[in-house]
């Protein structure tokens, strides 16, 4: 369960261009379930999920992944648990450039000190499941937008996340592309990841796949609940 | 532990790879911090070798100089004293030494004559130094002539010509004989140029010296201390001072690093903030620009170095000889003997490095406390 | 002051060491009174930030201050003929009142940022920060230290001028009055041994006692300060003689010197790590009931224990390694 408990985040507080981005927000996510944040751009969606991803601290209220109050804990250990809890896809591919399609499914694993060989050999794995083990050696600007799609949630998939957060993961894709990645996140969903994604596309939030979609506006929560 | 060295590596690895992905500007820095290092080790090489040719050089002269002086200048010394020296306690020996410098007009060299204690060359027949010989093209057996004191040629056969393991001092050396010397220099018969004193125990020097200015108020004991003392003080001193004049290069270079350390590129913040949102920790980034720092230093502490070490031991410092040596025009060629320690390279790490580090803390700091989730703004 | 480059280096490197200890010292205040780990406040993230920059300052200036005590030695050492009587670095730092502080300040800080590490290793694996009013006090206690060897040391190069010749005179105005001075007081070699061994070995008892069982903490901590006195003492009194196979020359510095292996740098290190690693172990002992340390802290005062007794039992392997093959044969 990865429960919200009345926060409120606040950039620039205390200066004239103070700006509210989430108002006392609660919210309970059951694990192995798939959640749809919606709502328009300007909503606070992503300001939540970063909350929820350990990125960011929220400026009051608390937020609880399995029990474990996360809100109070120093960057360190909020890294830590980022890196071993969750996965994250973006809204661009936010891929590095100039080095290979391997090297970059690695990236997230190289603060864990894990054995280089076995690192490798997950990393292909994991590209293996998106048919791109053939690409495993190109550079990242040779590779389709599709495959870059790809490459990127072979990423998230590295550390073995028990949850994957993705934000407007099909802005910049087109219809075809947008179903395929949904179909991906199907099958992730059978294999009980915990999956949450923040979305104004229909071919999200109206996909199967969402066990509930909340809606948003203006930093507060206006419609939450499971889907019949 | 194993955890924590491939940890290491890996971080390594990235950075190798996001050095060599951006050569323009990191191959700039590592120039100019390259040239940096080679400039200052080459004054450091340079110095300090000289000190060592010139302790070389001393370590075989006399325990004790004596010299005259009238009206604060020098003069030529009566034989006489000598004599009277030879009987203060202590004393095994004195000798009186002639020599002196000669300019040549016609080459714009300086020589210097000198008239050896043993085997001095006959009448007639001198010994020059490969400097001489180099330059005026004289070998053994060839006639050679140079002007005396009253202008008038004198012709010599050359006897040999002197090779030494320091050459530096030996180059410009012309060793003949006490009577061509006095015909050469005009010096007379009763006078020498100084005297020199073989003394058994190093702890009298000072009570020797004190008894000869007693006994003769115009001398002027020298030790042989101090004259090493001197010239370490003139070598040190002078490295010192181009140093404090380089310092402002040093300082150019320090702002130049710290421009380049703040001025990250859009694409590596955009890259920095990749990696912390995918899971980095700020000690990880900053661990990363730690062995960014290691990577650069190492390599242009390096090359700066071993080129250093081939331009003062291999060329004889031919880029800037002129500001180091400079109290004559007559070393054409020479080789100084290879000397390093690792007193010299800690302050070349000093000098070069820790400046380096200390401007790129701040911008290191600044560029790995990006916020994880300004990738997803 | 002699512009000798080893001389301006040390300057340079204190001029820029203060500068980064004063910066430091600005932010540790900072963070000791506006603190809140409770608050969500964008300053509580800044400050938090700020952590990571103090600890690399620190960590760097550990480094250089290592580098900067060799260079200072081999510093001393190296003109060490500018001056009449002296015949090493011994007669060098006494040439001005000021060689020997500089020296001191120099170990001195050297031992405080180490510590500060240490509790900065601890505090970086409490999830609240648990000691992030000590760590920054420490901080504050070190600048001074700093800034003080900075001066002291600035003091102590201008004072040196060497004894050169005049042009108008010779050799009458080197007085030869310093040549005594020079040599340190040495404590007569038999009880330095017993002191010497006496002190390795409880320190290192008692380390062994921590690493097994963790007990005796204040113990090893205090051992450890002594034995650093002690070994120091004793290198003066009698190692340093089966170094050098002299019967008289009481050095501590030409250890450093190429002569000798440079058999000075590992014994240096070795006797500066075990005892910032044994005080450290005591340093810690305060916060172990902090709640989120309980269990931490115990596992790295054994880790530290047992550094601490390698470090020791190394320095000493070596001290008797160069006994043993010392033609010098002493009681």
């Amino acid at each position: 369960m990865i429960s919200v408990r009345d926060v409120s985040k606040i950039f620039n507080a205390g200066h004239p261009n103070e700006f509210t981005a989430l108002h006392r927000v609660s919210l309970n996510l059951p694990l192995h379930e798939t959640t749809v944040l919606k709502g328009p751009s300007g909503s606070g969606k992503t300001t939540l999920l970063g909350l929820i991803g350990c990125m960011a601290r929220p400026t009051t209220g608390r937020i609880f992944v399995n029990e474990l109050e996360i809100t109070s804990l120093p960057e360190r250990f909020l890294t830590e648990i980022r890196r071993s809890t969750f996965g994250f896809i973006f809204q661009q591919v936010n891929l590095i450039k100039g080095i290979s399609a391997l090297e970059n499914v690695m990236i997230p694993a190289y603060p864990t000190g894990e054995k280089h060989s076995l690192l490798r050999a997950r990393a292909m794995e994991k590209l293996g499941m998106f048919n791109l083990d053939m690409r495993a050696a190109a550079r990242i600007e040779c590779l389709s937008g599709g495959e870059a799609q790809r490459v990127a949630i072979a990423r998230a998939l590295i550390n073995n996340p028990a949850i994957i957060i993705a934000d407007e993961p099909t802005a910049h894709l087109d219809s075809t592309l947008s179903r395929e990645f949904m179909g991906i996140i199907k099958e992730l969903k059978s294999e009980g990841v915990t999956i949450i994604l923040a979305s104004h596309d229909p071919i999200v939030y109206d996909s199967d796949v969402a066990d509930r979609v909340v809606e948003m506006r203006d930093g507060k929560v206006i419609k939450g609940g499971k889907r019949p | 532990m194993a955890n924590v060295i491939e940890h290491h590596r890996h971080i390594i690895d990235f950075t190798l790879s996001s050095l060599l992905r951006r050569k323009g500007k990191n191959g700039a820095l590592l120039l100019v911090y390259a040239v940096i290092v080679f400039i200052l080790a080459s004054v450091l090489f340079f110095s300090h070798a000289l000190r060592r040719e010139a302790n070389l050089a001393l370590s075989e002269s006399p325990e004790i100089i004596v010299q005259r002086t009238m009206a604060g200048r020098y003069q030529t010394v009566p034989i006489f004293w000598s004599d009277r020296i030879r009987t203060i306690n202590g004393v095994i020996s004195v000798r009186p030494r002639l020599w002196g410098y000669q300019y040549d007009s016609v080459f714009q060299a300086n020589y210097t004559l000198t008239v050896p204690a043993e085997h001095p060359p006959e009448p007639g027949s001198i010994d020059i130094g490969s400097g001489i010989s180099r330059m005026r093209g004289a070998y053994p057996g060839d006639i050679i002539s140079f002007a005396g004191h009253d202008g008038l040629p004198r012709s010599f056969t050359i006897r040999n010509v002197i090779d030494h393991e320091s050459e530096l001092l030996t180059s410009d050396l012309i060793l003949l004989s006490d009577k061509d010397y006095r015909d050469f220099s005009g010096i007379p018969a009763d006078q020498a140029t100084d005297l020199t004193l073989r003394v058994r125990n190093p702890r009298e020097y000072s009570t020797i010296a004190e008894k000869i200015t007693r006994m003769f108020p115009e001398a002027r004991p020298i030790l042989r201390t101090e004259i090493l003392r001197t010239y370490d003080a003139l070598f040190g001193w002078r490295s010192g001072l181009i140093i404090v004049i380089f310092s402002a290069a040093i300082f150019a270079f320090a702002v130049f690093a710290w421009d380049k350390a703040t001025g990250l590129s859009a694409e590596e913040r955009r890259e920095i903030g990749i990696l912390k949102a995918v899971g980095w920790e700020t000690s990880d980034i900053l661990l990363m620009k730690f062995w960014e720092g290691i990577v650069l230093s190492l390599t242009a502490f390096l090359v700066g170095t071993i080129l250093a070490y081939a331009h003062v031991f291999y060329t004889s410092v031919a880029l800037f000889a002129p500001v180091l040596k400079g109290w004559s025009t007559l070393y054409p060629v020479f080789r100084l003997t290879p000397f390093i320690d690792l007193g010299q390279v800690a302050t070349l790490f000093f000098l070069t490095v820790v400046p380096y580090t200390v401007t790129t803390i701040i911008p290191s700091w600044r560029a790995a406390t990006i916020d994880p989730d300004a990738v997803m703004r | 002051m002699i512009l000798n480059p080893g001389i301006l280096a040390l300057f340079i490197t204190s001029l820029l060491i203060s500068l980064m200890t004063i910066y430091a010292a600005c932010h540790g205040i900072q963070i000791l009174r506006r603190w809140d780990i409770a608050s969500g406040s964008e300053l509580q993230l800044i400050l938090e930030r700020r952590t990571y920059l103090i600890s690399t300052i620190v960590t760097y200036f550990l480094a250089f201050q290592l580098v900067s005590l060799f260079l200072f030695i081999q510093t001393a050492d190296s003109i060490c003929h500018l001056f009449v009587g002296a015949m090493c670095a011994v007669g060098t730092l006494t040439v001005n009142s000021f060689g020997y502080p500089t020296l001191l300040l120099k170990v001195l800080t050297f031992i405080i940022a180490g510590l500060w590490l240490i509790l900065n290793y601890a505090d970086n694996r409490g999830y609240d920060y648990p000691l992030i009013r000590a760590k920054y006090l420490l901080l504050l206690i070190l600048a001074p230290f700093v800034l003080a060897e900075t001066v002291v040391q600035c003091f102590y190069f201008f004072g040196l001028t060497p004894d050169i010749i005049t042009s108008c005179c010779g050799t009458l105005y080197s007085q030869s009055a310093r040549g005594i001075a020079s040599e340190i007081l040495a404590l007569p070699v038999i009880p330095a041994k017993i002191l010497f061994s006496v002190s390795m070995l409880a320190t290192c008892a008692a380390g062994m006692r921590l690493f097994l069982n963790g007990k005796g903490v204040y113990r090893l901590a205090a051992l450890s300060g002594i034995t650093f006195v002690v070994s120091i003492i004793s290198m003066i009194s009698f190692i340093s003689l089966y170094i050098y196979e002299m019967p008289s020359h009481h050095c501590p510095f030409c250890i450093v010197q190429k002569e000798y292996g440079y058999v000075g740098y590992p014994l240096y290190l070795l006797l500066l790590s075990g005892t910032v690693l044994g005080l450290g172990v005591g340093l810690l002992q305060p916060f172990r009931n902090k709640k989120s340390l309980e269990h931490i802290i115990p596992a790295i005062q054994q880790k530290c224990a047992g550094a601490a007794v390698v470090a020791f039992v190394l320095f000493t392997s070596i001290v008797s390694w160069q006994i043993l093959v010392s033609s010098l044969k002493m009681l």
